[in-house]
């Protein structure tokens, strides 16, 4: 018998696993957890519980799993539930993205019916560098540089986390490192470059980047589940492209300027129209192509990118 | 053009002018003699641009040259490192005229290189600009069918160079790190390598052709992703663009320094490549021995003494700085 817990839920990722997870034969019960009082609308079937908890709190932490989670034989958990937003920085996030998940995965260890704890992480984890291999594997160096935003130093602190747990907890744990996910609501960086009219990119610079439908993201995912194999996996997209062709594509007019007037250029727009976007999170990936190395993932997890991201339906809603 | 014939004299003239017809004509002719009889083309969607013939990308996804030359198209025509056919093929033509005229090149012991599989190519470099990459590029490509495009590596600061950096990328280049060279090899491509790296195209004009030290890593690879080396010897890029000096407090773009020539253009040497033997590397020794410093200095200096031969050969045999 296998019984989800799903945090995050409320995310279009989160969304989608849910529903392909619900339809899953296999699957006998998803419980879906989110800080919004409601669940998704699409989410309504009668394996599918959804639960409201502040996982920042370790109390509710533990109240959940040793309340109904264990009431129902939760068996396995995806932890999906990191802050989105670059803009929002403090405490309260570092509990949500940091200590929430340490919490969590010293729980689920004591819990008697848990086995198996994916944990969703991500490419930001990995530090740009134009000495590395073009396709990162799962050893590359992290990023651990003191100027790094928040968002990104707790999802590599969440990341480390979880690794250092491998080997000695007696749970089943796998890390999977998604590429980025063009969708809204996401916390995509690509996806809020792409709000405006013009898209602005380093003048002499066109590097490749990789994208992940929200299909396959939900395949890895589910394959994680599945999967007996522990440890860390590079979950690469689809639609590997250069990001003046993405701009292309999502209909948005690709301008390059030169590359030291793009940090205060983005910095007002930050400020001004309070965008998500930050060049600083992303100034290396606009000089060098970063790719992951789905080798891993595809010969333990059986995972391999099939969906290509529909271009035409990836309609941002523009800012004037 | 006329400086070129003042240096060179009359005989010079003649045979210039007789190479220039016939290899015009021939230059990439490879393109025209790997194709199918012109009956058959047709439905495949090839066109001819210029004197090359291409099999269009665009009309015929599956059947196009670079296809043929491991292009694995990573979804939107380009591969995972940024190689772009169409890029590359607007390349090809833009730098034809160089390979035939300008430079040229003359292919030596072309049977050698590996038709199929993967191999380092291992040649000597010099040089401001990397003329000997891409005149080597091009030649292997001119002189194997099934075409092959080698892929070159880049020093780590080509990629961060504005525009060079990505049409280098487009062009099949990838930076020189092992992760990118193992997968390359590991997907039967055939790499370029230039052991000397940076030193080598530091190399003022009075130490052309001296080998400085040989990296190991090219071996290592070759070892461990079960490729074999040609050892290549390149004659005439090594005075190309002579430089008498550098200065190495300006960086441009990241560049290790700032080079000095003698001319402002690149000279119009007549470049000479001599390929030899493949070096069987991995049928020597294990994958596991690639991590063993002897194995690789052992491996490494044969194939350093290889192209020092190859070199000497090349000076041998060579009548003249521009012939």
């Amino acid at each position: 018998m296998t019984v989800v817990l799903l945090t995050g839920v409320t995310t279009p990722l989160g969304t989608a696993l849910a529903k392909a997870l619900v339809e899953d034969f296999e699957i006998q019960q998803v419980i879906g957890v989110g800080i919004e009082p409601r669940p998704p609308a699409e989410l309504a079937a009668d394996s599918f519980v959804y639960e409201c908890w502040d996982l920042s709190k370790e109390r509710n932490i533990r109240g959940m799993l040793f309340g109904s989670c264990r009431e129902r034989g939760v068996t396995h958990v995806v932890h999906s539930a990191l802050h989105r937003s670059p803009l929002d920085e403090g405490g309260h996030i570092h509990r949500l993205n940091v200590e929430s998940t340490r919490h969590f995965l010293r729980l689920c260890e004591r819990h008697p019916t848990i086995r198996r704890f994916v944990f969703r992480s991500d490419v930001e984890v990995y530090r740009h560098d134009h000495l590395h291999p073009t396709l990162l594997r799962e050893d590359q160096p992290l990023e651990l540089s003191a100027a790094t935003r928040q968002r990104v130093r707790d999802r590599v602190e969440a990341d480390l986390t979880v690794c250092t747990r491998m080997g000695m907890s007696s749970l089943s744990i796998c890390v999977l490192r998604l590429a980025e996910v063009l969708a809204p609501e996401s916390g995509s960086q690509l996806y809020d470059w792409l709000l405006s009219r013009i898209a602005i990119r380093p003048l002499g610079y066109n590097p490749i980047v990789n994208l992940l439908s929200l299909d396959d993201a939900v395949a890895a995912l589910i394959a994680g589940i599945k999967g007996e194999a522990q440890g860390v996996f590079n979950i690469p997209g689809f639609d590997s492209l250069p990001l003046k062709r993405l701009a292309e594509l999502a209909g948005v007019r690709p301008v390059a300027l030169p590359g030291p007037i793009l940090s205060p250029l983005y910095r007002w727009r930050e400020r001004v129209r309070k965008t998500e976007f930050t060049y600083q999170m992303n100034d290396g990936r606009f000089h060098t192509s970063d790719l992951l190395d789905g080798t891993r993932a595809k010969n333990e997890l059986g995972y391999k990118p099939q969906h290509r991201i529909d271009f035409s339906s990836v309609k941002p809603r523009r800012t004037p | 053009m006329l400086w070129f014939f003042e240096i060179d004299g009359s005989r010079s003239q003649i045979e210039f002018a007789t190479v220039v017809c016939a290899r015009s004509p021939r230059g990439l002719e490879p393109f025209a003699t790997r194709a199918q009889p012109q009956e058959a083309r047709e439905p495949t969607g090839i066109h001819s641009v210029g004197e090359m013939r291409f099999k269009d990308p665009m009309l015929s996804t599956h059947k196009d040259v670079f296809t043929e030359m491991f292009f694995r198209d990573a979804g939107h025509g380009y591969d995972e490192f940024g190689f772009h056919p169409k890029t590359a093929r607007w390349g090809i033509k833009a730098l034809a005229p160089l390979y035939n005229t300008y430079f040229r090149v003359k292919g030596h012991e072309t049977d050698r290189i590996p038709k199929e599989g993967p191999a380092v190519l291992a040649a000597n470099h010099a040089g401001m600009l990397p003329v000997d990459a891409i005149m080597l590029s091009l030649d292997v490509f001119a002189n194997t069918a099934p075409a092959r495009w080698p892929r070159a590596s880049m020093d780590h600061f080509v990629p961060l160079m504005p525009f060079v950096g990505t049409f280098f990328s487009r062009c099949g280049a990838v930076a020189g790190s092992r992760g990118n060279f193992g997968r390359l090899l590991d997907a039967g491509e055939l790499v370029t390598a230039f052991p000397e790296g940076v030193p080598g195209i530091q190399k003022p004009i009075w130490k052309r052709y001296q080998l400085q030290e040989w990296r190991v890593g090219h071996c290592e690879l070759a070892i461990r992703h079960s490729a074999p080396v040609v050892p290549v010897g390149i004659i005439g890029s090594e005075e190309q663009w002579p430089q008498v000096g550098r200065i190495d407090s300006i960086k441009p773009f990241g560049a290790p320094y700032l080079p000095i020539p003698i001319t402002p253009v690149p000279l119009p040497v007549r470049i000479h490549i001599h390929y030899g033997e493949p070096i069987p590397l991995h049928e020597d020794y294990a994958p596991e021995e690639s991590d063993d410093p002897s194995v690789l200095a052992t491996a490494a200096a044969r194939v350093k003494d290889a192209v020092q031969g190859l070199i000497a050969k090349g000076l041998e045999e060579r009548e003249g700085l521009f012939r």
